[in-house]
């Protein structure tokens, strides 16, 4: 009788072990799966940081490669315009105002005549075959004629020059 | 545990995506763009460029800048296509020792697979610059019509690039399960692949565990690059017929051309119209000439037509060839940057009579559905816990029957959210919460989920009280909803339970109405509004008559009464445009009565509560309680 009830305690003692240690478990597992989620969000968080300032930065930058064709068409008329009347002044004078306008946003014109070529900032629209002086006197794989002005927005590549380069 | 990078190794451009906390997202390359252009160069200085690169020197090294590999690799020198293309190739290609096909770059004789795996390993090198860890496993996707052949060599060039290739995978098996319809069973599923330069046509059919090729057709030459060469012909051809100027033997001009062609592509998808603007186009001895030609959706459509009847007519074939008809399919996916174009997905509506999936970007459905493929082989490294979200708003009652939202619809739960709101009226002692479920801006439209009533708040003037209304929704989507007054400490509260275990049907039901009663609820919450505007106008200029006696003058007294009764009674219709009329007119004598009030007394600090505050719109969290 007395040995039932002893052993009835250990099964029962048996049982709570093993149900603590199951909840024991259980409460690990809930816990490192709460802490990995909690972990997963600021991690979230600091990389949407990270991309809402990468975003400000270069924010501008597609509104400005919409606006470049503009100021790119400028440059074209302006290889057209009769010299030395008022107009022309003013007109070139808008011109100026673009220019002073990208470059207070941080978008710099790359420098390309006479360079060798480089795909990293340029694209090379043509070969330039002997016929022109320019090409004639240029070392093979210099620039010889700027076809389209690229830009840089703070370092970055916005938009390659499209150049001739010399044969 | 190290990504597998999921690798779209397209024919003119390749992307890549990989599976980060769940969800497939593609990885950006070096230069920061999506995709990268499926070209590879030794540039003249002996130097190896790949992608962007490789594209901006092509025209000073056309010999040695390989493009569209893709097209030859694991492909035998006599095969057709092989043949076909070398016409079309500028750079040399011959047959290897095995019978295969060589490319030659820069003095040496290559292997395609060679000149994929290039590409392949700038990819990688982007990943693990962006990823910030070793990337070895990948998944590379090819098309469904490619032979063992074109699929080992496919593999191989990702082992040459340092990949370990778990797997290579159909193209269009990847769109399906970039689109998660590998979960489907016993579907039928076509992927209609419009890209720059190929069109392809997949038959999928979904099994327990396998997605088998039914069939597969297309063409190998037709893409959207063709819709672009259709509109610079045409406006070559219009330029030519008024200027009498043939720019078509101008290589800058065609270049500036071809841009504006491709954008005017891009622009008619999303308008009706677009405009062809290119000033100093060119010049003869009369001086400059300006290009500038309107082009309208409907007129490209027509250009273009008889491609799109082609690709239809392959769709057609293709479906006989497995023996199917147009209801046998469950689900068609859009991929390609071509399908964008709006006739396309009409066209191929109509055809199929479904509307197609083509919400994943479709450039980029492939490289994604690659990563999901990755993921599925890793195994989730952990339970993903799936959480629920609120298919309807939740909100309460408010002054004049509105339906104030607490938590919006698509929450995640669990989530709690909290408001603090007022009386309507004085010295009114207890407030009703309604506890409401839908989209519709009126109490009436929703579903009322229950109610509750708190009382017990100290007798104050209507707007005094603060009563803090809390939601909370617990993970197993259990709506408790309580309201407590701040100044006794008071609180009632109501447990809803199943608040998000609405059916589908009902969901989809709810939300429809709220959509097809938008605009009539929208007016009818505008009427509310203004009503409320003005009964609390009417209230405020009430109180300050009330309590200024006879510091206003009387003729300004007798003005603001006389509006005052004037709004009481444009208040009792729904006339939208006589309230807020009154309610101005109200507001304007009030602040000459106002004006009047500091005349007297010059010294007394501004503010406090009697001010009448006029034209103020009520505060968006402040919300009032209808009176009970």
């Amino acid at each position: 009788m007395e040995e039932d009830i002893k052993k009835n305690d250990n099964n029962e003692f048996e049982n709570l072990k093993k149900q603590l240690e199951e909840a024991a478990a259980k409460r690990d597992e809930y816990l490192c799966g709460w802490k990995r989620e909690r972990a997963d969000f600021i991690n979230y968080k600091k990389e949407e940081i990270k991309k809402i300032g990468q975003l400000i930065k270069y924010a501008n930058e597609e509104l400005i490669l919409k606006i470049l064709p503009i100021l790119d068409n400028f440059y074209l008329a302006e290889k057209h315009v009769p010299e030395g009347k008022e107009f022309t002044d003013g007109f070139l004078q808008i011109k100026k105002q673009f220019e002073n306008f990208l470059a207070k946003e941080g978008i710099e014109p790359i420098e390309v005549m006479g360079k060798k070529f480089d795909p990293n900032l340029m694209e090379a629209a043509e070969e330039a075959s002997g016929a022109t002086d320019s090409a004639n006197s240029a070392e093979s794989g210099t620039v010889v004629e700027e076809i389209q002005r690229g830009y840089t927005l703070r370092g970055k590549l916005i938009r390659p020059a499209r150049i001739k380069v010399a044969k | 545990m190290s990504k597998i990078l999921g690798i779209d190794l397209g024919t003119t451009f390749s992307a890549m995506a990989v599976v980060e906390s769940g969800e497939a997202k593609i990885v950006e390359n070096k230069e920061g763009a999506r995709t990268t252009p499926s070209i590879v160069a030794i540039t003249k200085s002996g130097e190896r460029v790949v992608g962007v690169l490789a594209k901006r020197q092509a025209v000073t090294n056309p010999h040695n800048t390989i493009f569209s590999v893709k097209r030859l690799i694991g492909r035998k020198f006599s095969d057709p296509e092989v043949q076909r293309d070398k016409k079309l190739l500028p750079y040399e290609i011959r047959e290897s020792a095995d019978g295969g096909v060589d490319v030659k770059m820069s003095d040496k004789w290559l292997n395609p697979a060679e000149i994929s795996a290039m590409i392949l390993q700038k990819l990688k090198t982007d990943a693990e610059a962006k990823l910030g860890q070793t990337i070895t496993d990948a998944i590379i996707t090819c098309p469904a019509y490619f032979d063992d052949s074109q699929r080992k060599a496919t593999k191989i060039a990702g082992e040459i690039a340092g990949f370990n290739v778990k797997r290579v995978i159909n193209e269009p098996t990847a769109a399906a399960l970039a689109y998660g319809l590998n979960k489907k069973k016993d579907e039928k599923i076509v992927v209609y692949d419009f890209g720059g330069g190929t069109f392809d046509i997949s038959i999928l059919d979904i099994g327990s565990d396998t997605v088998e090729v039914k069939a597969t057709g297309g063409d190998t030459h037709l893409g959207g690059d063709d819709f672009d060469q259709r509109i610079m012909d045409w406006i070559v051809k219009e330029f030519k017929k008024d200027n009498g100027v043939d720019l078509s033997k101008d290589n800058l001009a065609l270049q500036r051309i071809k841009e504006s062609a491709e954008k005017a592509k891009i622009e008619l998808s999303s308008s009706l119209e677009t405009e062809i603007n290119l000033p100093f186009i060119t010049s003869d001895q009369s001086g400059p000439k300006h290009l500038l030609y309107k082009i309208k959706r409907a007129q490209f459509e027509e250009m273009i037509q008889d491609y799109l009847d082609k690709s239809i007519e392959l769709v057609k074939k293709t479906m006989k060839e497995a023996g199917l008809e147009p209801k046998d399919i469950n689900e068609v996916v859009l991929v390609g940057g071509q399908t964008r174009m709006p006739k396309i997905q009409e066209d191929v509506k109509k055809f199929f009579g479904k509307e197609p999936n083509k919400e994943v970007n479709p450039d980029e459905v492939v490289a994604i559905g690659a990563a999901v493929q990755g993921g599925i082989l890793q195994g989730e490294v952990r339970d993903v816990l799936l959480l629920d979200v609120t298919p309807l708003s939740l909100g309460i009652e408010t002054l004049g029957g509105v339906n104030t939202v607490l938590i919006q619809k698509n929450t995640t739960v669990p989530t709690a959210k909290t408001q603090t709101f007022s009386t309507a009226a004085d010295s009114q002692t207890s407030v009703e919460v309604h506890v409401l479920q839908g989209e519709r801006p009126m109490a009436e439209g929703n579903k009322s989920l229950g109610r509750f009533i708190l009382d017990g708040i100290p007798p104050s003037p209507r707007g005094l009280p603060q009563i803090e209304v809390s939601f909370d929704i617990d993970a197993n989507g259990i709506l408790s909803v309580s309201a407590k007054d701040k100044a006794t400490g008071k609180s009632q509260s109501i447990k809803i339970e199943g608040s998000t275990g609405l059916s589908k049907e009902e969901v989809a039901k709810m939300k429809k109405e709220a959509e097809l009663h938008a605009e009539e609820d929208k007016k009818k919450q505008s009427i509310i509004e203004a009503k409320n505007m003005a009964d609390s106008l009417v209230y405020t200029s009430e109180k300050t008559i009330k309590e200024a006696g006879d510091k206003i003058p009387p003729e300004i007294k007798k003005t603001v009464e006389e509006k005052i009764e004037a709004l009481k009674k444009a208040k009792e219709s729904d006339n939208i445009e006589d309230i807020r009329a009154k309610t101005q007119e109200l507001s304007e004598a009030i602040q000459k009565a106002g004006a009047e009030l500091y005349k007297q007394q010059p010294n007394q600090p501004s503010g406090g509560e009697d001010k009448p505050k006029d034209n103020e719109e009520p505060k968006a969290e402040e919300g009032e309680y209808k009176e009970k």
